[in-house]
């Protein structure tokens, strides 16, 4: 359904992903002509998500579809500004990076070494077993969706 | 690309030991400031060519890049080593850039050499406190994302920018990565955890969680997962395996953050 409270949501999703995409554009020292260019990859690829994951769909295959776009656009900046899309898309797909997932991986391995009675252990086991699959997941998929465009338009015979 | 099927002019020596120079110099820019291994190999391979030798061996490794150079029957091959340093996007735009120039016969080995040179000195666009400010706010912005309340985008802030500051001044003092963030983490957590201890808000695990987000190697990680796929799996696996490792240090720095100031679960 769309909803006003919905654009609205997708509204403080474009604009956060836009300033955390152009913060690390900035640690990523890109240069100054192709911070926009990255802000709106970083938007893009967090709302497309966001509006995929509101469909019903996981987490995992909405982030394929929304670094698929980073992909995209990041290609079409390149052509533009005259530099290599992983300007673009690396900066813009750090909003779709699992950085919790992942530290929670991390924080259940430790908590699962110190646990002393089985139940706690057990919990534990399926915290880093979950986080763990799910963080290498969806860093496959924004993989993935950022090769998209190479992988299926720029075929070329290996150069080396 | 253009195909030049007539032979080319064989090198001398001294002209091959110009070429795998230069070219393992380009290939040492990429993959020291976060290039994923496709481009380093397929960059110094076209400057090697584009500079007048025949064929170009690559193999690019974790941590050190070896090329051969052929021209005629006259062959000459390099190791250097190479440390990762950290991504920046403008060093692996200016060599590519400075590729294709080559490639299109803008320039020779003489000027190659002095634009590999400017952009090896060149200074960063953003002086360290415009990174500090901005690395704060992109941590606030996540918690914004992750639902956290205007506290606790204040909380995250202060904490991240600090740590980015912590990170900046032990990364002078030459410390092991690794130490490097379990400290920063360490210090971002005990800012962030004043949300917690002085309830300052209704969701103040939030700030814990992504004031710690700057540490997150996520561009090597993405890059590692992009190697795996095009067929580098050794450099991948090695990437992805330091960047497990980046990811423990950064618990283990909340995680004692966490104890000491009391607070269990995230």
């Amino acid at each position: 359904m769309i909803t006003s409270d919905f654009i609205g949501q997708l509204l403080h999703d474009a604009i956060w992903s836009g300033v955390a995409a152009l913060g690390f554009a900035i640690l990523f020292n890109v240069p100054t002509r192709t911070l926009f260019g990255c802000m709106v990859c970083g938007a893009a690829g967090h709302v497309v998500r966001s509006v995929i994951m509101q469909l019903g769909l996981s987490m995992e295959f909405a982030t394929l579809i929304g670094a698929t776009v980073v992909g995209i656009l990041g290609t079409a900046f390149a052509r533009r500004w005259q530099t290599p899309a992983a300007v673009f898309t690396v900066s813009g797909v750090i909003p779709l990076v699992p950085g919790v997932f992942a530290f929670r991986t991390m924080l259940g391995l430790l908590t699962l070494a110190g646990a002393t009675d089985p139940t706690a252990g057990l919990s534990a086991l399926l915290e880093v077993s979950q986080n763990g699959i799910k963080t290498g997941l969806i860093l496959m998929a924004i993989a993935a969706g950022i090769a998209a465009p190479t992988l299926l338009f720029e075929r070329r015979k290996p150069v080396v | 690309m253009v195909q030049n099927n007539t032979p080319k002019r064989p090198l001398e020596r001294e002209e091959l030991r110009d070429v795998i120079d230069l070219s393992l110099w380009a290939g040492q820019l990429l993959l020291q400031h976060g290039a994923e291994s496709e481009r380093v190999e397929e960059t110094v391979h076209r400057l090697g060519t584009a500079l007048g030798c025949d064929w170009m061996d690559i193999l690019v490794s974790p941590n050190a890049i070896i090329v051969t150079t052929t021209s005629a029957d006259e062959f000459r091959t390099k190791t250097r080593r190479v440390i990762p340093i950290g991504v920046n996007m403008t060093i692996v735009s200016a060599v590519n850039r400075l590729s294709r120039r080559v490639e299109n016969g803008e320039l020779d080995r003489f000027t190659v050499r002095s634009e590999l040179r400017r952009i090896t000195d060149a200074p960063p666009h953003y002086n360290r406190w415009t990174v500090v400010l901005v690395v704060g706010l992109a941590c606030a912005a996540f918690s914004r994302l992750f639902d956290g309340d205007w506290p606790v985008f204040f909380v995250t802030f202060a904490a991240s920018s600090t740590a980015m500051f912590v990170r900046q001044e032990l990364h002078k003092q030459h410390f092991n990565p690794l130490l490097i963030t379990a400290v920063t983490a360490f210090i971002a957590g005990m800012i962030a955890s004043t949300a917690t201890v002085l309830k300052l808000s209704a969701t103040p695990q939030v700030a814990l969680a992504a004031s710690v987000l700057l540490l997150i190697p996520g561009a090597q990680l993405v890059n590692a997962a992009e190697d795996s796929i095009k067929g580098h799996m050794v450099v991948g696996l090695v990437r992805g395996i330091s960047g497990i490792f980046v990811a423990l240090a950064i618990a283990l720095g909340l995680l004692l953050a966490m104890w000491m100031m009391g607070i269990d679960g995230l």
